[in-house]
């Protein structure tokens, strides 16, 4: 089969039954999805197959052959980050980042098929992912900020200089 | 890079028919082979080794998928998303917005609901309910035959059979109650689905009060007067405790669930 | 100021939002095994077999360990403090609390780990179990623990963590009401996003390399260096990246497991716990039964506190001492008390091991009282801001420990909050401060109480 990861087309072989989510982070080696649950409970593993959000834990790879897939490292770059991405930074949306990927891309799809800035339909397209850090509500301000199309200042969080851990620590 | 579950892949046969035909063929019997509708059950069974698959049948590429209406028919496949039905009427509609979220309504299908197993922890299949209030039909198939036959006799049989699809009468009324989840991912710990047929014919069903969606006929017979129906719908399960809720909490709440649904029926009348 | 009330941007913010943040299971080390545990399915049996021959002799295993393969096999997370330890890192003769690991297996793939798992022969004798932090404390209660059913290591080899100040009889003697309760907050699961994981690499050097989720860096390393019984100097440790962790990843619990079975197989090894098994048997906060009497004024001056706490360690110690101790000494809340009598024990049942989260042991007394001061103002027909605000710390008021408090803020904290909500507030608790007690604020019971903030 084949998948299209961010705009690259991969050859797969013999994963159909698999999970999408195992074939983007072993074979693929795309490890923005992250492993929460492995039983759709968390949404921290949810990818855009064709633009629409899918949890890729339950997915069978096999459905996914031939789709475009979309994962957090297709939305923007450090140096060209995507709106929803700004607002995430600016309202402090991730704290420690592990549900960060799939809230931003249920994010970015409510945003693509028209939502609005409410705060009851954001938390409707939202409701399958959980953060355990934030209370929810700078990740409701993001949405809401990104759905509005605000402008975001980032200057003060000038690109490149924040890098993590295993990328060689601080500034 | 890990060499992952590959093994087991290996060990497994995936069979991807094109067509219902194929499908069938590739059903057989059914022994040995794990249905896998939209996947949102049966791949964390798989994940988590609650089920073993010699073999898997994914229908997605099957063309069991799409809604058809011919006069007052019905007809919805057995691949067609939960999410498509959410604009329907009640009880079907609002029945399907209470499962799950978005994201898993989308990529779980009615068949799947419909034929999912026992639950391990929770119910599943709440579309269960809606669909025998409408006393809709189930189309299935084993060892090449395919019968049409009740839903409520189709539901024992649905670990042996192939289910292609269900078809109803659309109603002339039709209303859903369901406790409220505090979270898109609880199931719901027990709902009542309730349908008049054009013909008058009143059916009640529930879910979340036993292993899979059950008629309430005790409930159906003393329907004009909701609250002695609601009391009579007790006599027609038998409730148990889970991790969503216990059974007595389930048999003081079925009452008012039932009620609610015949007074929404009739205002709707 | 430069940093309070500015935008300061996370240093992490861009790397989190664009996938680039390395998370340990995102590590990845070409040859790399997967771990799975054999866990206990019981809640207390004893061991009477373990076999792992025939998962051993499986296709694709590469390494199987048991207790017999950990070098030091009990090594206490307050040992470092001279602490004896308790808790095996892999069940020998018994198990305690479901999902104890007992083996562990390191095979080619996960799924592969998972069936040698199941091959592993082993045979229980099941034991009475014990679920209830009070039941356990009961004389004729079925003993779990080696050392008996609760913790008996506090200085002095004392049983219990006790805090005796002023003359409580008196106090109770002269107290208008006497005002009980007993309150029980539950265990709580910190579910983490990021479920327990770690990765060990064997480098060229001999050192292993361990990537670990830890909250608690330092900590780790030392822990598994004592089982190894290796110097610190073998063992590198990467962390500081942690999909959540609440205090839930202080423990110890997946990397001295993983070294061993890489100095069993000589290759890398990731062990990455199913969400089941983080619900199953990672630590949770604990649970507590605290029974409080407290001896009233019926003008809402609080003369004495008799607190008896028992703080549900789970199966093994730990760190609940730790956590008992910070209890004790909040366990008058903001609250200036002049005359108390603590008791508090760390007890053991069944449960999975508890741990810290977000407030150790400060939480659950906490909630203990400020319900019950509801309760005291109700009893009393008293305003319940009022009351706080009266027995409230003032500056140089002493905690229950002896610490004289330099800069205390439970008055503008409760003005601030009947400002919030709209709750009308006497003059002269409008104008109420933390200065130091004068007055009407200084009855007799409290002038002992006030001490010296010199020196703090
Ligand atoms: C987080 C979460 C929340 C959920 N919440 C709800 C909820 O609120 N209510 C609810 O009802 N469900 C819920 N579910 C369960 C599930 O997503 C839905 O029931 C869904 O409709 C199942 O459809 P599926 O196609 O994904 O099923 P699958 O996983 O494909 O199949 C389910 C079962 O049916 C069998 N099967 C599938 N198709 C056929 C067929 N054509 N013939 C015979 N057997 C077949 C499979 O072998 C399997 O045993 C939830 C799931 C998750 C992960």
């Amino acid at each position: 089969m084949n998948l299209t990861v961010n705009g690259i087309t991969h050859g797969v072989d013999g994963r159909e039954l698999a999970t999408l989510l195992d074939v983007l982070r072993e074979d693929i080696g795309v490890t923005g999805p992250k492993a929460g649950c492995h039983q759709g409970g968390c949404g921290a593993c949810t990818v855009l197959v064709d633009g629409e959000p899918r949890r890729s834990c339950l997915l069978p790879a096999g459905y996914a052959d031939g789709t475009e897939i979309t994962t957090v490292e297709g939305l923007g770059t450090p140096e060209k980050l995507a709106p929803i991405q700004q607002a995430f930074v600016h309202h402090y949306a991730a704290q420690c980042g592990f549900c960060t990927s799939g809230m931003m891309l249920a994010a970015h799809a409510y945003i693509d098929r028209g939502g609005t800035d409410d705060h009851d339909a954001i938390q409707q397209a939202l409701g399958g992912h959980v953060c355990r850090c934030t209370g929810y509500s700078k990740i409701i301000d993001a949405v809401a900020a990104a759905a509005r199309g605000d402008s975001f200042d980032l200057t003060t969080t000038a690109v490149g200089k924040y890098t993590t851990m295993a990328t060689g620590g601080g500034e | 890079m890990a060499a992952a579950s590959v093994v087991t892949d290996a060990a497994t046969e995936v069979l991807m028919p094109g067509s219902e035909d194929e499908a069938i063929a590739a059903f057989g019997d059914g022994a040995e082979v794990v249905v896998v509708g939209g996947g949102t059950i049966v791949l964390p069974d798989l994940t988590y080794r609650r089920r073993r698959a010699r073999k898997a049948l994914m229908l997605g590429g099957a063309g069991l998928a799409g809604i058809e209406t011919q006069g007052s028919r019905v007809t919805i496949g057995t691949m067609t998303p939960v999410q498509e039905l959410v604009d329907m009427p009640a009880p079907l509609g609002p029945c399907a917005a209470n499962v799950a979220d978005l994201e898993i309504r989308s990529q779980g299908t009615v068949g799947g609901n419909l034929c999912a197993r026992e639950g391990y922890e929770a119910p599943r299949g709440d579309l269960q309910s809606a669909f025998l209030a409408l006393g809709a039909s189930a189309r299935s198939a084993a060892n090449g035959d395919v019968t049409e036959e009740p839903l409520e006799d189709f539901l024992p049989k649905r670990r042996e059979r192939l289910l292609l699809g269900v078809s109803f009468d659309e109603p002339a009324a039709g209303a859903f109650a369901g406790l409220d989840r505090p979270h898109t991912h609880d199931y719901t710990a027990l709902a009542v689905s309730g349908a008049k047929g054009t013909d008058g014919t009143l059916r009640l069903a529930a879910t979340g009060t036993g292993s899979w969606g059950v008629r309430l006929p005790s409930a159906e017979a003393a329907a004009e007067d909701p609250v002695a129906a609601g009391e009579a719908a007790l006599e027609d399960v038998s409730p148990h405790d889970d991790a969503l809720a216990s059974a007595w909490y389930r048999t003081k709440v079925l009452p008012v669930l039932v009620r609610r649904v015949l007074d929404e029926l009739k205002e709707s009348a | 100021m430069k940093v309070v009330g500015a935008r300061i941007p996370r240093y992490d913010g861009v790397a989190h939002v664009t996938g680039r943040t390395t998370y340990v299971d995102d590590v990845s080390v070409p040859g790399t095994l997967w771990a799975k545990a054999l866990r206990s399915p019981h809640h207390h049996a004893g061991i009477t077999t373990l076999d792992t021959s025939k998962a051993e002799a499986m296709p694709g295993v590469r390494g199987v360990i048991t207790w017999k393969d950990v070098p030091l096999l009990e090594y206490g997370h307050l040992s470092a403090l001279g602490i004896p330890a308790d808790e095996p890192l892999l069940a020998k003769d018994e198990v305690r609390y479901r999902g104890q690991p007992i083996a562990l297996v390191a095979a080619e793939s996960e799924e592969l780990a998972a069936e040698a798992v199941d091959a592993i022969e082993v045979g229980f004798e099941e034991r009475p179990a014990l679920f209830d932090v009070r039941e356990a404390f009961d004389s004729d209660a079925p003993k779990v623990h080696q050392w008996g059913n609760w913790y008996p290591h506090f200085e002095g080899e004392m049983d219990r963590r006790q805090i005796r100040k002023g003359d409580i009889e008196r106090a109770f003697d002269e107290a208008d009401t006497i005002v009980q309760g007993v309150y029980r907050p539950a265990a709580i699961e910190h579910a983490p996003i990021e479920t327990q994981v770690c990765q060990v690499v064997p480098e060229a050097n001999g050192r292993l390399t361990i990537y670990s989720c830890t909250q608690a860096l330092y900590f780790s390393l030392g822990v598994v260096a004592a089982h190894l019984q290796v110097p610190l100097n073998r063992l590198k440790i990467v962390g500081g990246t942690t999909g959540g962790g609440f205090g839930g990843k202080v423990d110890t619990a997946t990397e001295t497991m993983a070294c061993l079975l890489v100095l069993k197989a000589n290759r890398p090894v990731k062990w990455r716990w199913t969400r089941e098994e983080e619900f199953l048997c990672s630590s949770t906060r604990a649970p507590w039964h605290m029974e409080l009497a407290t001896a009233m004024t019926k003008d809402g001056w609080i003369l004495g506190q008799k607190m008896l706490t028992l703080h549900d360690a789970g199966a093994y110690a730990r760190f609940s001492p730790y956590g008992l101790t910070k209890h004790s000494f909040h366990h008058t809340g903001a609250y200036s008390i002049p005359n108390l009598h603590f008791d508090g024990y760390v007890v053991f049942t069944n449960r999975t091991p508890t741990t810290a989260m977000r407030g150790f042991g400060v939480t659950s007394v906490s909630f203990a009282v400020e319900t019950h001061l509801s309760r005291v103002a109700k009893e009393l027909g008293l305003d319940p801001i009022e009351i706080r605000m009266r027995n409230a710390n003032r500056i140089g008021d002493t905690s229950p420990n002896g610490v004289a408090y330099t800069d205390p803020s439970t008055i503008d904290t409760l003005q601030a909050i009947a400002d919030a909500i709209g709750h009308e507030l006497p003059a002269d608790y409008r104008t109420m401060t933390n200065e130091p007690r004068a007055g009407e604020l200084l009855p007799e019971h409290l002038v002992a109480q006030v001490g010296s903030t010199e020196g703090h």
